[in-house]
């Protein structure tokens, strides 16, 4: 078994593997939870100025609490969030032409390397953040281990990116590679294109999607599934 | 710690993950915005008494025992298996705890560290250290409600004494029927506790307001809740669900009890009849002109302290500001207020305990609250609020004078 066999298992079956896992163990969670006992009574607090679901919406999306409580943190948690809005239709893009996405014309992949930058700065402040006292004290393994996982999977997706713009150097991988490779993964019919196997950046492409199988598998089961249970949560406290 | 014991530990672990705790389990990201907004933590800064870290000791035993990762890498998330030392840990975070559920509005993802706090205080129960006195009011509550007919004879002597007092207070000829029990599609089943202000500076206001009326036989503190016992705490509230259904009342007013109003408001599910606090009652009958009070009769800067459970957790803002208002020529409000409220530290059956110490400290952000004001009268709703707010004034010596509100309206009722 060569490199190439790596870089294939990573880049195919494990891709596979990996949404198999997080889809599976989101439906998981989800139907584990809507088993549980439904506790009786409600757990409000009050008061009540938005009703639901526009103020679990509210509290959820623009989370007044750290707005109030820690104005740095407010700003990295809306800024990390919002560019993930954009990686996330960034890569929607590596799969297919959306006429719908390109309703303001923009260039793929999207945000000119400044998504992937803002994530990484965020992600380090996360990190950073739990170095003192008394985040320090709070944390636990997962919580570093995540957040470099994250960082990982960014800065070589970031690195990816801005790599296209130094073409001279053979750097560049097409978008119209990564449309084909994707959308054959999705069409069960995986194919790698000579275009990225064939490019310097094969190796870190290969990394690039290794952390993000990782990150995908780890989701469900880890403090991530707050992406799901934060509306779910809140709802309780709004109820 | 034995086999056995590990297993009744888990039993009961298991048995308490409903589904918001599973939410409380998962979400947490431990981002540390609710770190000092305990007032205990704020008073002793140990992280086990911040609301993550209080969590945390519950969540960990969680990990272990309820998710594959927990148990196959414990590294991973912390997880940690039953032990004398988790259980002192436990004990630690539970019993610093009021339920105040500040931290509730401090948390982006709003966790109820009450509620898993609820799961260690069952815990404990089960591992025989919970606080002993606690568990054996909870029992002599159950005992009660088991044997009313036994206690009634009793009572009724008791509450013949507390008539006269109302009727002196009123300045009434005849005493008799001023506190009246067991009547039958009475308007309201009010609900006290065992000490004699609890009853009677309602039944004054009561028969100020002409209202039909009847006394329960029950208290409405519920210490089932306090030591953390689920089903203790369910039958000690079904007993006065169950003497109001049988009187045909059509609201059961619940006393200056925060804990005991949020339970039958809002955690014994819907009843056939309205649940309210005698502060809404007072605004009521204040409203409707039924009661009149003393305009602006009090001239000394007055104050309110929200008790958790009647305010962040029961809504109940307005009203006794309103009645306040009424009285007071200087009122003060504290600063934080409302729902961000500083908890005074004797919630949750902690003012039950032998922690006098520990409530001092952890009542500090009360008692800056209270300075700040400048207030010689503080004025609260709430039993437990009202001994801990003494011994806070006694333990800082604050010039201040704690009273209940029904105490208040009382001794500016113009009759």
């Amino acid at each position: 078994m060569g490199w190439s066999d790596v870089y294939y298992f990573i880049m195919v079956p494990m891709v596979y593997a990996a949404f198999a896992i997080f889809m599976a163990g989101i439906v998981f969670k989800l139907i584990v939870v809507f088993f549980s006992k439904k506790s009786k009574g409600t757990f409000s607090t009050f008061p009540k100025i938005l009703p639901r679901p526009l103020g679990v919406l509210k509290d959820a999306f623009l989370v007044p609490v750290a707005w109030k409580r820690d104005k740095i943190l407010w700003f990295f948690i809306i800024a990390y969030h919002a560019a993930f809005v954009l990686l996330f239709i960034g890569h929607l893009e590596l799969i297919k032409e959306f006429a719908l996405l390109q309703i303001i014309p923009h260039q793929v992949f999207l945000g000119a390397g400044i998504v992937g930058i803002v994530l990484i700065i965020s992600v380090l402040y996360f990190l950073f953040r739990r170095f003192k006292s008394p985040w320090r004290g709070i944390s636990v393994p997962e919580d570093y281990l995540i957040l470099l996982l994250i960082f990982m999977t960014m800065i070589v997706g970031s690195h990816l990116n801005l790599a296209a713009r130094y073409n001279a150097a053979g750097f560049d991988i097409p978008v119209e590679d990564y449309r084909t490779y994707l959308s054959s993964l999705f069409a069960f019919n995986p194919t790698i294109p000579a275009g990225i196997t064939g490019s310097p950046h094969y190796v870190l492409v290969a990394l690039h999607i290794f952390f993000a199988n990782l990150v995908l598998m780890v989701i469900p089961f880890s403090k991530i599934i707050h992406m799901v249970f934060t509306f779910l949560s809140l709802n309780i406290q709004r109820k | 710690m034995e086999k056995q014991k590990i297993a009744e530990l888990r039993k009961i672990l298991t048995s308490r993950l409903n589904r918001p705790m599973r939410y409380y389990n998962d979400t947490c990201t431990r981002c540390g915005l609710c770190y000092d907004t305990c007032h205990a933590y704020q008073g002793i800064p140990e992280k086990i008494y911040s609301p993550v870290g209080r969590a945390e000791v519950v969540r960990k035993l969680y990990k272990k025992y309820t998710r594959l990762s927990g148990y196959l890498f414990p590294y991973w998330g912390d997880s940690t298996s039953f032990n004398d030392p988790v259980m002192d840990e436990a004990y630690k975070a539970v019993w610093s705890c009021t339920g105040c559920r500040r931290c509730v509005m401090n948390c982006p993802f709003g966790i109820d560290t009450a509620l898993m706090m609820s799961v260690g205080k069952h815990l404990l129960i089960q591992n025989g250290t919970a606080p002993e006195e606690l568990v054996m009011l909870a029992d002599a509550a159950v005992e009660k409600g088991k044997s009313i007919e036994e206690f009634k004879e009793g009572y009724r002597q008791v509450i013949r004494d507390l008539e006269k007092e109302v009727q002196k207070r009123l300045g009434l000829a005849e005493p008799d029927g001023l506190i009246p029990m067991e009547k039958k599609n009475a308007e309201i089943l009010y609900v006290g506790l065992a000490g004699a202000h609890t009853i009677v500076n309602p039944a004054i206001i009561f028969n100020a307001a002409r209202e039909n009326w009847t006394l329960s036989f029950f208290e409405g503190v519920n210490f089932g809740f306090f030591a953390g016992d689920p089903e203790k705490a369910d039958f000690i509230a079904k007993r006065i669900i169950n003497e109001a259904t049988a009187l045909n009342v059509k609201e059961i007013v619940i006393v200056e009890c925060g804990t005991a109003f949020r339970i039958m408001r809002f955690l014994m599910g819907k009843l056939p009849f309205k649940v309210s606090s005698i502060v809404e009652v007072i605004h009521r009958y204040l409203a409707a002109g039924r009661i009149k009070l003393k305009d602006k009769s009090v001239a000394e800067p007055v104050t309110y302290h929200d008790p958790c459970q009647i305010g962040r957790n029961g809504g109940i803002y307005d009203e006794p500001r309103d009645i306040i208002h009424a009285v007071a020529a200087d009122y003060r409000e504290m600063s934080p207020t409302r729902e961000q409220n500083w908890c005074c530290g004797g919630g949750g059956g902690l003012v039950a305990l032998d922690n006098e110490e520990f409530r001092i400290k952890s009542g500090k952000p009360k008692k800056e609250q209270i300075v700040k004001t400048g207030a010689k009268i503080v004025v609260t709703a709430c039993e437990n609020c009202v001994m801990q707010l003494k011994t806070i004034a006694n333990g800082y010596g604050l010039d201040v004078e704690i009273k209940y509100l029904t105490e208040f309206v009382c001794e500016n009722l113009i009759r």
